[in-house]
């Protein structure tokens, strides 16, 4: 299990970096293109909101895990044990089904892309609009192992930043 | 009764600590399901919400922060805010705003703002005699000038949201960045002298040109993304990521304490924060379609403007509902929720949008502050080690200082508009 998640979180680490790199690279050559190379190709701008929504769908399971997708736990965290980790449970698989749900209209809208191309880079437009379901779906596999964790006893459920705070 | 259900599952979701981002998407999705709308709409609005030029610039401004922070810059603005106020009673004190300020040059997030400069500056100023307490709600409040100051996450929001140029919200928010800072500063030192707080021995000016020179290339950052976005050589995506290069550059090249291979965490963690940001964006994005296909911005603006078309009184009700709402809801997620319907509002009363957005944003950053939900206010309660309690009653007298200036901020556009109209124009 454990190595399981390793390998998913390295995964989604390494597609997140990329999709940051293609943005920085699309951008630096907006600039130098115009700036320095005389040479302003016209698909840099639809690249970089490409990257950008490709660095958003693989970086927001990751963002779940390490806890900079916020909550306001005020309330859930103050109750007295064990209601703050019966409540992460349900943070955690009401996430998880909520992602499941969306699955099928995320791969609907995906499937409408078919028929659109984009203006500048002339990609198919599905490739693009799967960055949505590869959004809900790193979102569903995240809060499943969290869910999945806690049930098993094997974590107590806290995101990354909190656990680094408990243990500083 | 639709309009009843999104209501209770939104804040349900969020007195059950479920993610604000996922809540959104949650009460959205219960509202279409009961109103027999196909979920699809879902993921079409998360797109329309993401796929915006401007959002581009979040990931590389996070960027340029996180890598400036891991490479030395943050001893070396204290240093310098060290040299230049330290010596006055209270020194310390004023030196974690002067820094603040300093750092929200480079930063866009108070978050950051308060984990890098209260990491130093809390532990630093309990060593040298100052109460935990003054010391942890000194750091928290003058954090909240990061993001008024230019670059900054939530103007960038603004601007993706009203449509209002990024180079121009991020002017309009130096002048009241600046007030803010200076006011903190005047907080501090009446405390300082009431309380009998040390102060620093002057340096002299060697070491104030020392360590100027030493923050210069932090400084300069400032200048670079301010200066790229008024000559409009750069749009603000390209000065974001100029920036992230220019600060890599500084790290490796020139302070030579950035190790390279910290870069490529550094670059993951920060496309992760982009990340929940964004998310936050597209689940808002169908909160916000929802909102406007129930009327929900004109109901609020006739419903108000139906009581009084008073300007004064308009600009108060919004700022006592938005101080209200920060006190209890994330900063970004309420900007988003709440901006449109109350820009409006504000436009009905002949309220400029540029003036609407600054005093907007300011008074949700004092929300980072307030209790019970108040990033900042927990993050330095932990730098110190204190309870939350302590840190609350020390930070009242900031907490009043930040509401004056929001009220001189909303009461005379010509703080936020002016350096606009002059330098944009």
């Amino acid at each position: 299990m454990t190595r399981l998640i390793d390998i998913i979180t390295q995964a989604s680490r390494i597609m997140t970096g990329l999709s940051f790199l293609v943005l920085m690279g699309a951008v630096i050559l907006q600039v130098l293109g115009r700036t320095v190379l005389n040479y302003s190709p016209v698909w840099t701008e639809e690249l970089t909101r490409f990257a950008l929504l490709y660095l958003a769908a693989f970086g927001l399971g990751l963002s779940f895990r390490s806890g900079d997708l916020v909550n306001v736990d005020i309330i859930s965290e103050a109750l007295p044990a064990p209601w703050p980790k019966r409540l992460r449970f349900l943070g955690a698989a009401t996430t998880a089904l909520l992602c499941a749900a969306l699955i099928g209209p995320a791969w609907k809208y995906t499937s409408i892309g078919a028929m659109q191309t984009s203006p500048a880079l002339l990609w198919r437009m599905d490739f693009i609009h799967a960055s949505v379901l590869v959004m809900i779906v790193s979102l569903m596999v995240f809060s499943a192992l969290r869910a999945v964790s806690i049930l098993t006893g094997a974590s107590e459920g806290l995101a990354q930043n909190r656990m680094e705070e408990f243990q500083s | 009764m639709s309009l009843l259900i999104l209501m209770s599952v939104f804040i349900g979701g969020l007195a059950l600590g479920i993610p604000v981002a996922v809540t959104l998407g949650l009460a959205s999705a219960a509202y279409l399901l009961f109103s027999g709308i196909p979920l699809v709409v879902m993921p079409q609005k998360m797109y329309a919400g993401m796929d915006v030029y401007v959002l581009l610039c979040i990931p590389g401004f996070i960027l340029a922060g996180n890598l400036m922070n891991s490479g030395g810059i943050t001893e070396r603005i204290i240093r310098f805010a060290n040299a230049l106020v330290g010596w006055a009673r209270g020194g310390l004190g004023l030196t974690n705003v002067a820094a603040s300020m300093l750092f929200g040059g480079i930063s866009g997030t108070a978050v950051a703002d308060a984990a890098s400069i209260g990491g130093m500056m809390i532990p630093g100023m309990k060593k040298a005699g100052y109460p935990a307490d003054f010391s942890a709600a000194v750091t928290a409040a003058s954090s909240t000038v990061g993001p008024i100051i230019p670059p900054s996450v939530p103007m960038i929001i603004v601007g993706a949201l009203s449509g209002i140029s990024v180079g121009q919200m991020f002017l309009a928010g130096a002048i009241p960045g600046i007030m803010m800072g200076l006011a903190m500063m005047v907080t501090t030192y009446i405390i300082a002298v009431r309380k009998g707080f040390p102060r620093q021995p002057w340096q002299g000016f060697g070491e104030l040109g020392r360590s100027f020179f030493g923050a210069f290339w932090a400084i300069a950052m400032t200048v670079l993304i301010v200066g790229g976005l008024m000559t409009g050589i750069a749009t603000p995506t390209e000065t974001a990521v100029v920036a992230s290069v220019y600060a890599l550059f500084v790290g490796i090249v020139i302070y030579r304490e950035l190790p390279l291979k910290a870069v490529p965490r550094i670059v993951i963690d920060s496309a992760i924060s982009s990340a929940a940001i964004l998310a936050l964006v597209g689940f808002a994005n169908v909160f916000g379609w929802i909102l406007v296909s129930e009327r929900i911005p004109q109901t609020i603006a006739e419903t108000v403007l139906s009581i009084t078309d008073n300007k004064f009184l308009v600009i108060l009700l919004i700022n006592l509902l938005l101080l209200f709402v920060g006190m209890f809801m994330e900063t970004i997620a309420a900007l988003i929720i709440l901006f449109v319907p109350l820009l409006a509002l504000a436009q009905g009363v002949g309220i400029d949008p540029l003036h609407f957005a600054t005093f907007a944003v300011l008074n949700l950053m004092i929300g980072l502050t307030t209790p019970p939900v108040g990033v900042c206010l927990f993050i330095c309660a932990n730098i110190a080690r204190l309870p939350l309690w302590p840190v609350v009653k020390a930070i009242v007298p900031f907490l009043i200082t930040n509401i004056i200036v929001l009220l001189l901020v909303s009461y005379v556009p010509a703080f936020s508009t002016w350096l606009p109209s002059v330098l944009l124009d």
